[in-house]
């Protein structure tokens, strides 16, 4: 409906610039300005004060020689090949919910899921934190309940890990080697309220007469996600792998506060943005800071990139 | 069949799914009532008990006050901030949709084109210059910093969907406004705004909550105590030494209360909001 406009109407209609100004203004200063500002002050040595100075390229040199950085690049790595496990829970339970046919359940079970997600996300963060509390935590409290840790005390003397005693509650965010384990438990059983729901969104096209279809030609349930509703949700399933993968490379809010700032014990859960966070906000090294920020910036550049030259060109 | 029948032969059919789902949803919902029931504990009842609720009799009420009495002043804080936030933000943000839907103007492109390149930019890894622009602004250790860079976070999501939207309504609405001698900003709270109530709704709830769960902001923004949003409060009470699970835990409940309230008024606004929130990412 937009369309271009003649000299005179212009002259009538000039006001409407004014529309767009609040929003541009709040834009550049707030989001262009401090981007702009990142790769400016990358190519220095600053502290946050008013003394800087231009080192070149020196800061890139050292985020390349940096061991804490590039381990960080691993763990985040992992992390990611985590989070695409625990999309499945989400898939499942949405094909389940679907499958119901009474409507009225399925509303109910909708509004069932969204009310984990009206808790702030910082309490249910801090809840799974109480949940590894080695002496009071609901975790040891069901390992110990159901014997499942006399298993693990078993294997651990089968293999030597030297994690696990008989005697000694786990220390699941003290132990260095639990670190990683512990970040692939919290949140279990990883449902995701909002991907359930896109999910189901993207099943809503399926008709009960497609099931029945499928009945009369002797089509169980496992055939049926294969070939009905998998098909049906992969553009869902990619648009929600594509986020959670480039919110896991952004994200350190969880690292920060389920461990601390240097990523736990031992550091192994350090990911890539804790430690731009770490190294601007405790080392004062603002300048290094924008620097992995700007690492950060380009791989996930080149993932939107990927996602949007390959990824939706197939739907 | 009778509808009540058949009601009954689906769920004797599904109840194998009904099982999985429900098993699913409990675990789901365990941290919660691990929260409620522990909140009425001291902590040596809980060591006893960890799991079950206690007699209500016994319940030790005076959690709850203490978490009252610590949440409400981040809670005051936070409600400033997501509130003021999402309504400035939306305003500027239907503004500028309809600035982008209503005339090409000369230029209206290019302004396009820059702000959807934003939505390529991670928010994230603009935290530390985003921190000495809000210092050199002096703006550190207010509230208001939170709420300008919450308006100014909202803008490209909100205008991208507004315009589609403004662009799908219908043409005569606004002829006939103009008809009638109605500037642009007559339209735009006569017409769009009274159009798009459930789209203004949906957007609101998103930027709402955006606003209501950062920490990260927060965090190193704010210094004093009086001014701590529920974010920094929440991490100020993780970090104590001796823990007194049942007021931390009261406290938790009292912190998701107003969430809750707004759920109970926008149950089905928040079922489509956050499906279409996962899009914006």
């Amino acid at each position: 409906m937009a369309a271009p406009l003649s000299r005179q109407k212009l002259l009538r209609e000039w006001k409407l610039y004014f529309f767009v100004v609040p929003s541009l203004v709040m834009v550049l200063v707030f989001a262009y300005f401090p981007a702009a500002s990142a790769v400016y002050h990358s190519f220095f040595e600053w502290a946050g004060g008013d003394t800087k100075q231009l080192i070149g390229f020196d800061n890139f040199r050292r985020a390349f020689h940096d061991q804490v950085l590039l381990d960080s690049f691993l763990t985040v790595s992992v992390l990611i090949v985590f989070n695409l496990f625990k999309m499945v829970p989400s898939i499942l339970l949405a094909v389940l919910i679907h499958r119901l046919k009474s409507d009225r359940w399925q509303y109910v079970y909708r509004v069932l899921l969204v009310v984990p997600m009206i808790v702030p996300g910082l309490v249910t963060l801090f809840i799974w934190k109480f949940f590894f509390d080695p002496n009071l935590g609901v975790l040891n409290g069901i390992l110990d309940y159901t014997g499942l840790k006399g298993v693990l005390v078993s294997l651990d003397h089968f293999f030597h890990w030297g994690i696990f005693y008989a005697n000694v509650p786990i220390g699941w965010l003290s132990q260095p080697e639990l670190i990683l384990p512990s970040l692939f438990l919290w949140g279990f059983p990883w449902i995701g309220a909002v991907g359930v729901l896109i999910f189901l969104a993207g099943l809503q096209s399926i008709g009960q007469d497609v099931y029945e279809a499928a009945e009369l030609d002797g089509i169980g349930p496992i055939g049926k996600f294969i070939y009905i509703e998998l098909p049906l949700i992969l553009t869902q399933v990619r648009l929600m792998l594509v986020l959670l993968i480039v919110a896991t490379l952004g994200g350190y809010g969880l690292q920060l506060q389920l461990l601390n700032e240097y990523g736990g014990p031992g550091g192994r859960g350090m990911v890539p943005g804790l430690w731009m966070y770490n190294r601007a906000f405790y080392a004062g090294e603002f300048g290094y800071a924008c620097a992995i920020g700007m690492i950060l910036f380009l791989f996930i550049l080149v993932l939107t990139f990927v996602n949007n030259r390959y990824v939706r060109i197939e739907k | 069949m009778t509808p009540v029948t058949k009601r009954r032969t689906d769920f004797s059919r599904d109840w194998t799914k009904h099982l999985f789902i429900l098993f699913f949803i409990l675990i789901e919902l365990f941290p919660l009532y691990m929260m409620f029931q522990v909140s009425f504990k001291d902590n040596a009842t809980f060591i006893r008990q960890p799991w079950l609720p206690t007699n209500p009799l016994t319940w030790h009420w005076e959690n709850w006050s203490f978490a009252f009495h610590l949440i409400l002043p981040y809670i005051a804080n936070t409600v400033f901030v997501a509130v003021t936030g999402t309504v400035c933000s939306l305003f500027l943000a239907i503004l500028g949709a309809y600035f982008f839907a209503r005339h090409k103007l000369p230029g209206s492109r290019l302004l396009w084109a820059a702000f959807l390149a934003l939505m390529l930019m991670p928010g994230v890894v603009n935290i530390t210059p985003l921190f000495m622009l809000l210092k050199s602004l002096k703006l550190l250790n207010t509230l208001w910093s939170l709420v300008l860079v919450g308006i100014a976070g909202g803008q490209v999501f909100s205008i991208f969907v507004l315009r589609n939207f403004i662009e799908d309504l219908p043409r005569d609405l606004f002829e006939a406004a103009e008809m009638d001698g109605a500037s642009h900003l007559q339209q735009v709270f006569n017409v769009v705004i009274p159009m798009s109530g459930p789209i203004i709704g949906t957007l609101a709830i998103l930027s709402f909550l955006g606003m209501w769960n950062d920490f990260l902001l927060p965090l190193i923004v704010l210094r004093d105590k009086e001014l701590f949003t529920l974010g920094v409060g929440l991490i100020y009470l993780d970090g104590e030494y001796v823990k007194q699970w049942g007021q931390i835990m009261a406290a938790y409940f009292v912190a998701s209360i107003p969430l809750i309230v707004v759920f109970l008024f926008t149950m089905r606004l928040f079922v489509r909001g956050l499906s279409a929130g996962a899009i914006k990412g």
